[in-house]
């Protein structure tokens, strides 16, 4: 476990060191400061209006970070020759990997902890509201960050960069839009029989990512559908559950792999 | 552990290969055999030179003993245990142009990869200081490592192979990038690693290098050991005798040597001829009155003795 926290916080270093890292944060933060000032938020309910679209900033930050990270946090250090110094001082190649995952995990969940004091600043000065609840919709945000990267880091084993970032985009598009559209095709009585197992199969196997997706509730202050401790284990053991399963392919991938 | 006697003093082999296959198979089918069954071993306090042309395996063979490509067959004993990854830890690695984070600084790159190898946290300062004095980078040691020049690098990749005292040190291209004050030191700090009683295995291009520095040779190509034993075993020919001459052959006797003589330097001052024909030449040249300086068995060059064994290889 030493030389998996070892490698997690030299990851994270290294990824304080990116100059790309700091701008697609400023960027979001910026975003996020002139939201009060869209003629649009002029109009209707500013303050869920403002933590909705600061959720959606925050969301779209982190997949940049964590389908970037992922896709490059193994594979630069296998490209560049790096990872030769480090896994000829026996470590397990399984630690190093979960290391790097790790690392990814700590810079989305600092990230977001930077963004999320952002917002809670924004909201207490322009509409006088202490509002930490938010951090429950920044917390589901982290685990679908951590998901995607678990993909991205499973896929840059065998992949070039860019195709990892389609596959993570891809996986985070399917697993957003399947609910529905899966749900529709197991179920349709117009479809084949082969078509509603195939739908049926993809249901249950992909992580359904919308169950994740409590930005709208929170943003509008929980006020119909509170979120409390129960749903929020319970979307976390889901999450988790993805998660680990993607990282222990990712480890078998790499164990086996040839440097 | 494998023990056996020199005289009457005990050497272990800290490094024994057997048997090594490796075959690398292409995205498209495409198979190529790196290792067709590759032994050897390196004893303690002896520096192994890996030979080869480019493709002969020997690459491949220094990322197995590290566990960077996993062999189809064969056996890899470290200090007499079966090769696992808690081997590593008795291993110092400098790859081939060693790359580095480089925002990073030396001591910091150090420190880290102490902590990989389980280092004890107090002992690290010192240790870290240590070998960073070892190679000649104790004032750069905190300047990032961007800024740094290729044989700089090399130094820090040396630094990095010595931190956990290792009793095998593999060492790919050490003095790549060196200029000639750094290649000194390089030989230097092998020579003290040998010392020390470190195995040192070496591969390396440049054949006065492994000439000067190693103890024996082992020669590689096609992925299989074409050669193999000290540079004495290897390289003196026992039938030719090299013989050295006061002064240069007179012009007359040039004429009567010219059938026994294989070859001579460009003073012909020293000249080869066969075991077989050596008493003959000698009274030649004590009945002209020539005086020999010096008679011994020839030594040839570890580069000639590269391409000739190249060239059987090539046609076997």
């Amino acid at each position: 476990m030493k030389r998996v926290i070892t490698v997690a916080g030299e990851y994270l270093m290294e990824v304080a060191h990116h100059k790309a890292y700091y701008g697609v944060a400023a960027a979001v933060v910026i975003l996020t400061l002139m939201l009060p000032f869209l003629p649009t938020a002029g109009v209707g309910i500013q303050l869920d209006l403002f933590r909705e679209a600061s959720l959606g900033l925050g969301l779209i930050m982190t997949l940049l970070i964590a389908l970037v990270l992922g896709s490059t946090a193994m594979r630069n250090e296998m490209n560049r020759r790096t990872i030769y110094n480090s896994l000829s001082k026996g470590v397990r190649r399984e630690e190093y990997y979960l290391g790097k995952f790790v690392g990814i995990c700590a810079a989305l969940l600092l990230s977001l902890f930077f963004f999320w004091l952002v917002v809670l600043i924004i909201v207490l000065i322009r509409f006088q509201l202490f509002n930490p609840g938010l951090a429950k919709a920044f917390f589901t945000i982290w685990l679908e960050g951590c998901l995607v990267a678990s993909i991205c880091l499973w896929a840059s084993m065998y992949f070039h960069p860019f195709i990892s970032v389609l596959i993570g985009t891809l996986f985070y598009v399917v697993g957003h839009v399947k609910g529905h559209v899966l749900y529709r095709a197991m179920t349709s009585p117009d479809s084949n029989l082969v078509g509603r197992v195939v739908a049926g199969f993809f249901y249950f196997v992909l992580p359904n990512l919308e169950k994740l997706n409590i930005n709208e509730t929170v943003a509008h202050g929980e006020r119909v559908f509170p979120v409390g401790a129960g749903k929020l284990a319970l979307l976390t053991g889901l999450a988790l559950s993805f998660v680990a399963v993607f990282v222990l392919l990712g480890m078998v991938s790499f164990r086996s792999r040839d440097l | 552990m494998y023990i056996y006697e020199v005289g009457s003093e005990p050497i272990m082999a800290v490094l024994e290969v057997r048997d090594l296959r490796k075959k690398y198979t292409s995205l498209g089918g495409k198979s190529r055999e790196a290792l067709k069954g590759l032994s050897f071993q390196v004893e303690e306090g002896s520096v192994t030179g890996l030979l080869g042309p480019n493709g002969a395996g020997k690459t491949t063979t220094l990322k197995i003993l590290v566990g960077l490509v996993r062999p189809d067959a064969g056996s890899v004993k470290v200090l007499g245990r079966d090769w696992c990854v808690d081997v590593l830890r008795e291993i110092g690695f400098l790859p081939e142009q060693p790359y580095f984070e480089y925002y990073m600084t030396p001591r910091r790159l150090l420190r880290f990869y102490g902590r990989l190898l389980g280092l004890e946290e107090d002992h690290l300062p010192g240790k870290v200081g240590h070998v960073l004095n070892l190679v000649g980078l104790e004032r750069e040691a905190d300047l990032p490592l961007e800024k740094f020049s290729k044989g700089m690098l090399q130094r820090v990749g040396l630094a990095q192979a010595l931190l956990g005292d290792p009793r095998l040190l593999i060492l790919d291209e050490p003095s790549s990038g060196l200029d000639p004050l750094g290649r000194i030191q390089v030989k230097e700090l092998i020579a003290e690693m040998r010392e020390k009683g470190v195995a040192v295995l070496l591969s390396s291009h440049q054949l006065s290098e492994i000439e000067e520095i190693c103890d024996r040779v082992v020669m590689l190509y096609g992925g299989r050991e074409v050669a193999a034993g000290t540079l004495d075993e290897l390289l003196y020919r026992g039938d030719e005798v090299e013989i050295r001459l006061k002064d240069g052959i007179p012009a007359g006797l040039a004429e009567k040597l010219r059938n026994h003589v294989l070859s001579e330097d460009k003073g012909k001052r020293t000249f080869v001829v066969k075991r077989a024909v050596q008493s003959d030449v000698l009274r030649l040249l004590t009945e002209s009155g020539v005086e020999v300086e010096e008679l011994r068995p020839r030594r040839i060059s570890l580069e000639e003795f590269f391409l000739s064994r190249l060239r059987e290889a090539r046609e076997d």
